[in-house]
């Protein structure tokens, strides 16, 4: 009983700060470079949108990622991705999540209704113009899409945690549900070209799958304030490694 | 020595101006680098008659390292104007709306 109790008060200073801080309307632009021969190549703009959805009964956060190749690069590899998620704008618990891609001629639909009974999700998937595969899927409790991790993010409170501690938190993708490990690893203060010299939260991303490489490769910088705001983004993924940096934000 | 130092910036020079056609944008200051550094030792090792031919490598090098270097500078990288995606991430959001209303 103690055990428990000490585990749900952690958990409630740890993500229960505020879950107000996802604000609807915030747009964050990004330019995504991809490192060739050690040379970052701006590839692509990838942006993070909210905004509210009203239904007749209620209100959901739309937590929204898209991008979009650069022009330039629009004839030799196109990409046109969307991930989004629609989810209480309290909790941030997810109720529907769409993923739509488009990378040079792949594409494929991924939707997940999240059930209200919360241990699983009506998944409804299709690759090219292949037919339409639908599967229910058995998820924990805590499980949520990779839109509304990034999101759920924003809303921890690091200043809660030790450096080095980790936290992990589930994500479900490609109808497999993953553990994703958060280690907390200090503040930094870097250069960023929309906020300037700004202290930032440190934070090292693994996942128990073979899509994120390295040990602390992939790297996360927030603003070291109640927005949370994510200026640069260091990925290490199997066909190479690249970055996302904050380029305006609304 | 001076035919292979050649044949290299050559090869290295058809290459940096690939990439400087392409959306390389700074990788291909490595090929371009390469063929400037090769062209300027070949014509160390040239006699006067011999030095015309990498001169030319070198003048068409230093002219693509210029180009890469202006598209960096004054040319900005946009998105495309995407009526479909547009129209897309609409339909979307409808679809969202009625699936949600569904749910409850």
């Amino acid at each position: 009983m103690r055990k428990s109790l000490i585990i749900i008060l952690t958990l409630f200073v740890v993500y229960g700060q505020s879950f107000a801080q996802i604000r609807p309307n915030e747009k964050l632009v990004y330019a995504a470079s991809y490192n060739m021969s050690g040379l970052m190549t701006q590839l692509a703009q990838v942006s993070m949108e909210t905004s509210i959805l009203r239904t007749t009964k209620k209100s959901y956060l739309h937590l929204s990622l898209s991008a979009e190749t650069f022009s330039k690069w629009d004839s030799f590899f196109k990409i046109r991705d969307l991930y989004e998620s629609y989810v209480n704008p309290v909790t941030l618990k997810p109720s529907l999540y769409n993923r739509s891609i488009y990378e040079g001629g792949y594409y494929k639909t991924e939707k997940y209704i999240f059930n209200l009974d919360g241990k699983s999700i009506n998944s409804t998937a299709q690759v090219k113009r292949f037919p339409i595969s639908k599967q229910v899927v058995r998820i924990g409790a805590n499980s949520v899409d990779a839109v509304t991790l990034i999101y759920k993010l924003r809303t921890v409170n690091f200043n809660a945690l030790r450096v080095g501690q980790v936290l992990p938190m589930i994500m479900i993708f490609d109808d497999k549900e993953f553990k994703v490990y958060i280690k907390y690893l200090g503040v930094q203060t870097i250069s960023t070209s929309v906020f300037g010299r700004k202290t930032c939260f440190k934070l090292s991303i693994s996942a128990n799958s073979n899509k994120l490489k390295g040990r602390d490769r992939n790297l996360i910088w927030m603003t070291d304030d109640a927005r949370k705001v994510p200026v640069l983004i260091q990925f290490s993924i199997p066909v190479g490694t690249g970055e996302l940096k904050l380029v305006s934000e609304r | 020595m001076r035919k292979v130092l050649l044949i290299l910036a050559v090869i290295f020079a058809v290459i940096g101006i690939l990439f400087t056609v392409l959306p390389m944008g700074t990788i291909a200051f490595l090929p371009l680098g390469v063929a400037v550094i090769l062209s300027v030792i070949a014509i160390i090792k040239s006699v006067d008659k011999q030095k015309n031919f990498p001169k030319w490598v070198l003048i068409v090098s230093i002219v693509a390292v210029l180009v890469v270097a202006g598209k960096q500078l004054f040319i900005k990288d946009k998105v495309a104007v995407d009526q479909q995606f547009k129209k897309e991430k609409i339909e979307k959001q409808q679809e969202a709306k009625k699936d949600l209303e569904g749910l409850e």
